[in-house]
């Protein structure tokens, strides 16, 4: 690996271009990845932003960014990008602005935009090329408007359109997206997952990104006080309890080669990371829903040990695997 | 009269019942995650089991969880004709005091004369500076302690309620217990914390007196009340300068303010690095400095802080 500014916490950017008094959530984990992104990408920054909880940084008068931002419809943030870069680069051809007043085009959506809505607007732009950055924060539904189901909502988890009811007790069954491979799947150089717990991991990422032409993607798992239910003193530690019990791995492919960057040395069983949230309550409460607990613990043993196998890791799982 | 009770003062109070057909209109103002529609749904729903008529409907701006909201609650002993946002109401409920300053929120405009405002603070009435410029009656209490002590979370739904309900003086505690059980079990709360809401409930009940407010239909014009607090709108300078959001002051959300402990302070960053909110700056000793002015109190800081080095402390107000 190539050597890296990032090796500790505090090799973190002073400088920030996120500003206080946003209007979001106390505790956001969302904007707490936006915040680091930026921090790393430096100033010259424009965001190209589809409709969430993001985009409600902006509300008249004030602005909590020192970047630029553009607002577009759901389905069309990455077109908006590629609008963007062209100007850019018509710009720069013409000898109009210099080479260091160039800005990085970033696309930044929730999940909503990047797993349902806007999903082909952005197959087109990894196809075409596009060279941008797309940054998704991923709280797991439509958190903005009141925490609906999005198809990136995990098994088991209740949202206000899947509630633990007597016909489903355990919430929403669907299988969450796999939109790591989905965007994997276009050979794009870069793309990653990342977590807000792990600040290095992920500065490192995108800074490996930084040098590559093309489409840079990156998804973060944002944990939601408000949507998922904890206290906002808890957005790390759940963060962190993600990667830990292994429900949320940390990998990258680059032009499509898959390596897991942080390996839990033991797995910690995933009903820990389960237990802290308001949204998988009800399989603990009235009664505990062992079945489907079990399910979802084996579905991540079953990727870990596809991972042990493709990449020539041991990892020691949290249950006997039968 | 002034009467002081325990955390409860109560100022200049007139009693009037009023004689014609009543319509009263209860305004509630609060930070997204207080419990503001809840608190108008559990009186609207109180006064209906006293066999009265009720309306209640909220409005949320654009913004999250702290962002000013408000919520409407019609009462009446006639069918309810009139809809919409309520202009000139009777009683409004400022669940969050920080509020009275707040230009996007402007709890008392169009109080009516003789209405009566409750304001959910900590400060006595010496240091109760609005005192004077609430022109109308004032009854103070101290919801949100009162709910971190009895339920430990800041969540003042119920007790708004239950402060709206006394002051009505045509609610029962009966009709209000019936209400927050319903409501609350309707949004799923479990069991336990409806009992402990309910030991809420009837202590803000029992504490607050009966005030019913004196303005009668005839004074229904819509009038402004003048604020004299000092309310800072932003100016064209701020409006078109980059990164102007320090000026919303989102320190007012904080219901526990994170102090840092620098003799204990390890200066490793790591609380500097996780505020979403990019509140801490680091000094060049490597410590952090925390702006109050805007730090939500999300306290991720203090739950991360290696050395536990910081330390919180009951946020009594900002500004
Ligand atoms: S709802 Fe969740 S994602 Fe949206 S602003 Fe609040 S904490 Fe952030
Ligand atoms: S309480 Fe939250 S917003 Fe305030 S300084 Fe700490 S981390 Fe930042
Ligand atoms: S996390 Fe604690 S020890 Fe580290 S810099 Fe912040 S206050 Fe100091």
């Amino acid at each position: 690996m190539s050597e890296t500014r990032f090796k500790t916490l505090r090799d973190t950017p002073l400088e920030d271009y996120l500003t206080p008094g946003s209007p979001l959530c106390a505790g956001c984990g969302g904007q707490l990845g936006l915040r680091i992104f930026h921090k790393v990408l430096g100033r010259n920054v424009v965001f190209v932003n589809a409709a969430g909880c993001l985009t409600l940084m902006f509300v008249y008068p004030y602005a909590p960014l020192r970047s630029s931002w553009m607002y577009t419809a759901f389905a069309s943030a990455p077109a908006g990008a590629q609008g963007i870069r062209d100007a850019l680069d018509i710009l720069l051809a013409k000898h109009r602005i210099e080479p260091d007043e160039d800005l990085k085009v970033v696309v930044v959506t929730g999940d909503g935009a990047a797993y349902d809505i806007g999903l082909q607007a952005t197959s087109g732009a990894i196809q075409r090329g596009l060279d941008f950055y797309y940054f998704v924060y991923d709280n797991e539904a439509y958190g903005n408007t009141g925490f609906q189901w999005s198809s990136a909502t995990p098994v088991g988890s209740s949202t206000t359109t899947t509630p633990s009811s007597r016909f489903s007790p355990a919430g929403s069954l669907a299988e969450k997206k796999d939109l790591f491979e989905i965007w994997r799947a276009h050979k794009p150089p870069y793309v990653a997952t990342v977590s807000v717990a792990h600040a290095v991991d992920m500065m490192r990422k995108i800074e490996r990104s930084m040098g590559m032409r093309g489409p840079k993607l990156f998804i973060a798992l944002a944990p939601c006080p408000t949507g998922w239910g904890f206290d906002p003193s808890e957005a790390i530690r759940i963060a962190k309890l993600a990667v830990e019990t292994g429900v949320w791995p940390l990998k990258e492919a680059i032009n499509g080669e898959t390596r897991h960057t942080y390996i839990p040395r033991a797995l910690r069983p995933v009903e820990e990371y389960l237990k802290t949230q308001a949204r998988f309550a009800h399989l603990f409460k009235p009664k505990k829903q062992q079945e489907i607990i079990n399910m979802i613990q084996e579905r991540v043993n079953e990727y870990w040990l596809r991972v042990a196998e493709a990449e020539g890791i041991t990892i020691k799982l949290a249950t006997e695997v039968k | 009269m002034i009467e002081i009770s325990g955390h409860n003062i109560i100022i200049a109070l007139t009693i009037h019942y009023v004689d014609e057909p009543m319509l009263l209109k209860v305004r509630f103002h609060g930070r997204g995650g207080h419990g503001v529609k809840t608190a108008s749904r559990i009186l609207g729903e109180a006064a209906f089991n006293e066999g009265l008529y009720a309306q209640d409907s909220p409005i949320y701006g654009a913004e999250r969880r702290g962002a000013p909201v408000a919520a409407f609650t019609r009462i009446s002993d006639e069918e309810i004709l009139e809809r919409g946002f309520i202009f000139d109401p009777d009683i409004v409920v400022v669940m969050d005091e920080t509020l009275l300053n707040d230009w996007s929120a402007k709890p008392l405009d169009g109080l009516k004369p003789g209405g009566i405002a409750f304001v959910n603070t900590t400060a006595n009435s010496q240091l109760y500076d609005y005192g004077e410029t609430i022109r109308e009656n004032l009854v103070i209490y101290d919801l949100t302690g009162l709910a971190l002590k009895i339920i430990g979370k800041p969540i003042i739904s119920t007790p708004s309620a239950a402060a709206a309900s006394k002051i009505t003086g045509i609610i029962s505690e009966s009709s209000l217990i019936d209400a927050v059980t319903s409501e609350l079990s309707e949004i799923g709360v479990g069991d336990d914390v409806i009992e402990n809401n309910i030991i809420l409930a009837r202590e803000v009940f029992r504490s607050i007196p009966e005030t019913p407010p004196s303005t009668k239909l005839s004074d229904s014009k819509r009038e402004l009340i003048p604020l004299e607090v000092v309310i800072s709108y932003p100016g064209y300078e701020d409006i078109v300068s980059v990164g102007n959001s320090p000026l919303r002051k989102t320190g007012n959300w904080r219901v526990f303010k994170p102090i840092v402990d620098f003799s204990r302070c390890t200066a490793c960053g790591v609380c500097f690095v996780y505020c979403p909110d990019a509140a801490i700056t680091l000094r060049s000793d490597g410590k952090p400095e925390i702006d109050y002015d805007n730090c939500k109190g999300c306290l991720i800081c203090y739950r991360e802080c290696p050395p536990r080095a910081i330390s919180i402390e009951r946020e009594v107000r900002v500004w």
